[in-house]
């Protein structure tokens, strides 16, 4: 999306270059005095709140810093080496790739089964808006739900249906299962969004290339390998990148599905964005700024890396239809 | 979504030859999960507000019924009331209505302008600069918490809802300003071009043109900041510490632990309910709006 969004600007530019005839040519320069007022605000904002920290934190993941009190002593990758080495930085990495690639395939896999129903289902955009709904709840509160909903003694709701069935309660928020169970409920809240993007685009292909198909005896598989995936796959891309940037930062889910929430998680259930928290402001011991920072430089990383792989694996000729 | 709607809009559209495709394994599979998957977000809901009427014992042994013990006594509103005023809701709720208000109307008062400059004012240089502040949305919070916390900490603004406040704009600027300038590029020329003919100033096209016309654009841009924004938790957390000044997310956060040790689980599912539902109202009325919002940039 962002090198289709710099062809227009760059298109105006050149138009609006050779021809400061009269007025036009007046009101054209008048114009753009205006550029640097109108963008000036938000760029400052967005230099000195997103682009100076992000820099600073590249700088801090060098040192060993205990926070106010404490002066950072620059270590170079002493501290990088010293996060790779750890059970806790281990484990909050293999997590977060969890969640983002079997997330991920489990996400992609029910939006795309929900296409092949939701284009001609009568209640259609009915059944949408009520999957689309735990998009507006804060993943706080899902939380919260789907600690009800998993306690692992006889009192959480699963349990009790499984109880009802005759079967033993499963402990479903027990360390080694909860990366499991949050992907469970990751899939559940997130589809709706990805379900909706890839409708938006399987709704601008022309009803009748699924008639034809139809009539020529295709099955909902043939129909969706021969149309649907070929016509929505630069959404799909993009999608996917949605996917990746959300996934790679899942916090309050996990912190609240996994521990005793105010507490950080015990460390086998961390992801990064839990590492970052807990090592930071995490309300155990002495901070460690500078170790914190290490694992946010990687998490910014594996999304840069993530973002750049998919974009390149998705890459192909534009379909015009 | 009966058997008379669908023979009605039959005309529309050929039917296939009688069976073809229509009964195929996938697409009976596909069904089966669609309605289980809608049947369960409906029965979330209904457990959630059902709940917040009940007791302890109802919630854990009586997870489907509806609430009777706190109605027999007479106290309807319990949960509710505990979550209100004990557990500090009730304060959460202004502050948060207010900060949220705040952070929206300034996000958009800052991005608007920026993203009107970056799509039509033909400067050289806009493409690339548009292209920056939309790699800021990949840039997770986590990544720049620490450097702002000392930062803002120098300056007396942690544990503040001022500091916060700069906090949810600046970070927001990204999408928002993305999003605007999908507005902003799809409006025609014509009428900026015919405002500059009558003599109208740039700034007051902006103002009286350009502005009224995208004003779908800036109530989306609203709304979804304000959502995002009612829904925020890890800044909240890191950036305000006194009860005094939490908002709702970060209220039920603390209130977590707390309940659990209480087992005041009325009270917590209540507060879930008071964080949920005013998105929820917001939702019904604008269901259309928000997701068209929330979905535009990566359709085009």
């Amino acid at each position: 999306m962002a090198t289709i969004a710099a062809a227009p600007a760059t298109q105006r530019g050149a138009a609006g270059k050779p021809g400061p005839t009269g007025t036009s040519g007046g009101h054209l320069v008048r114009k753009r005095r205006l550029f640097w007022p109108f963008l000036a605000p938000a760029l400052i904002l967005y230099v000195v709140f997103l682009v100076a920290p992000t820099i600073v934190t590249g700088v801090l993941s060098f040192t060993r810093w205990a926070g106010a009190g404490d002066t950072p002593q620059f270590t170079g990758f002493a501290g990088y080496l010293r996060m790779f080495a750890s059970d806790s930085f281990r484990s909050a990495l293999v997590n977060t790739l969890m969640y983002v690639v079997v997330g991920g395939i489990g996400t992609f896999l029910l939006a795309f089964l929900f296409t092949m129903v939701l284009r001609d289902m009568p209640g259609g955009k009915l059944v949408r808006t009520i999957l689309f709904f735990p998009n507006i709840v804060a993943p706080v509160a899902l939380a919260m739900f789907f600690s009800f909903l998993f306690k692992s003694d006889d009192k959480g709701l699963a349990n009790f249906v499984l109880g009802g069935l005759g079967i033993d309660p499963v402990r479903f928020l027990a360390p080694e299962n909860v990366t499991l169970t949050v992907i469970g409920a990751l899939v559940w809240a997130s589809s709706g969004f990805y379900i909706t993007i890839l409708m938006a685009a399987v709704d601008r292909i022309p009803p009748y290339l699924y008639e034809d198909a139809e009539i020529a005896g295709a099955s909902a598989w043939q129909k969706f390998r021969a149309i649907t995936l070929p016509l929505t796959w630069d959404v799909v891309g993009v999608a996917g990148v949605l996917w990746t940037i959300n996934a790679l930062k899942i916090f309050e889910l996990v912190f609240v599905l996994a521990g005793p929430g105010t507490y950080s998680p015990p460390t086998a259930a961390w992801t990064l964005g839990i590492y970052v928290f807990d090592r930071s402001f995490g309300s155990q011991g002495t901070p460690d700024y500078g170790g914190a920072s290490a694992c946010a430089v990687v998490m910014i990383a594996l999304t840069s890396v993530f973002v750049v792989l998919l974009r390149r694996l998705m890459r192909r000729d534009t379909i015009q239809f | 979504m009966t058997v008379a709607d669908v023979g009605r809009k039959a005309p529309r559209r050929p039917r296939p030859a009688p069976g073809a495709g229509r009964r195929s394994p996938l697409r009976v599979l596909g069904m089966v999960v669609v309605l289980g998957f809608t049947a369960f977000n409906l029965l979330v809901l209904y457990w959630l507000i059902a709940a917040s009427f009940k007791t302890p014992v109802e919630i854990f042994t009586k997870p489907f019924a509806l609430p009777v013990r706190w109605f027999q006594l007479g106290k309807p509103l319990r949960n509710f009331a505990y979550a209100w005023d004990q557990a500090g809701f009730g304060d959460a709720f202004l502050t948060t209505v207010v900060l949220v208000a705040a952070s929206s109307a300034a996000i958009v008062l800052v991005s608007a302008p920026a993203a009107y400059a970056l799509t039509r004012l033909g400067v050289r240089g806009s493409g690339p600069l548009t292209n920056l502040i939309a790699v800021g949305m990949g840039v997770p919070f986590q990544t720049v918490i620490i450097p702002l916390f000392i930062g803002l900490s120098t300056v007396h603004l942690t544990d503040s809802l001022f500091g916060l406040f700069l906090v949810y704009v600046a970070l927001s600027i990204p999408f928002t300003v993305f999003l605007l300038t999908g507005f902003f590029r799809s409006l025609s020329d014509e009428m900026e071009e015919a405002a500059a003919i009558d003599g109208a100033s740039p700034l007051r096209t902006f103002f009286a043109v350009m502005l009224p016309l995208a004003r779908g654009g800036l109530i989306t841009a609203l709304i979804l900041n304000a959502i995002g924004l009612w829904n925020e938790t890890l800044l909240a957390i890191v950036f305000l510490q006194s009860q005094a000044h939490f908002t709702l997310a970060r209220a039920l956060f603390t209130f977590y632990g707390a309940a659990e040790y209480q087992s005041e689980y009325g009270g917590l599912i209540a507060g879930v309910t008071i964080l949920v539902l005013p998105m929820l109202v917001l939702y019904l009325v604008l269901a259309r709006r928000i997701i068209t919002g929330l979905t535009l940039g990566s359709g085009k």
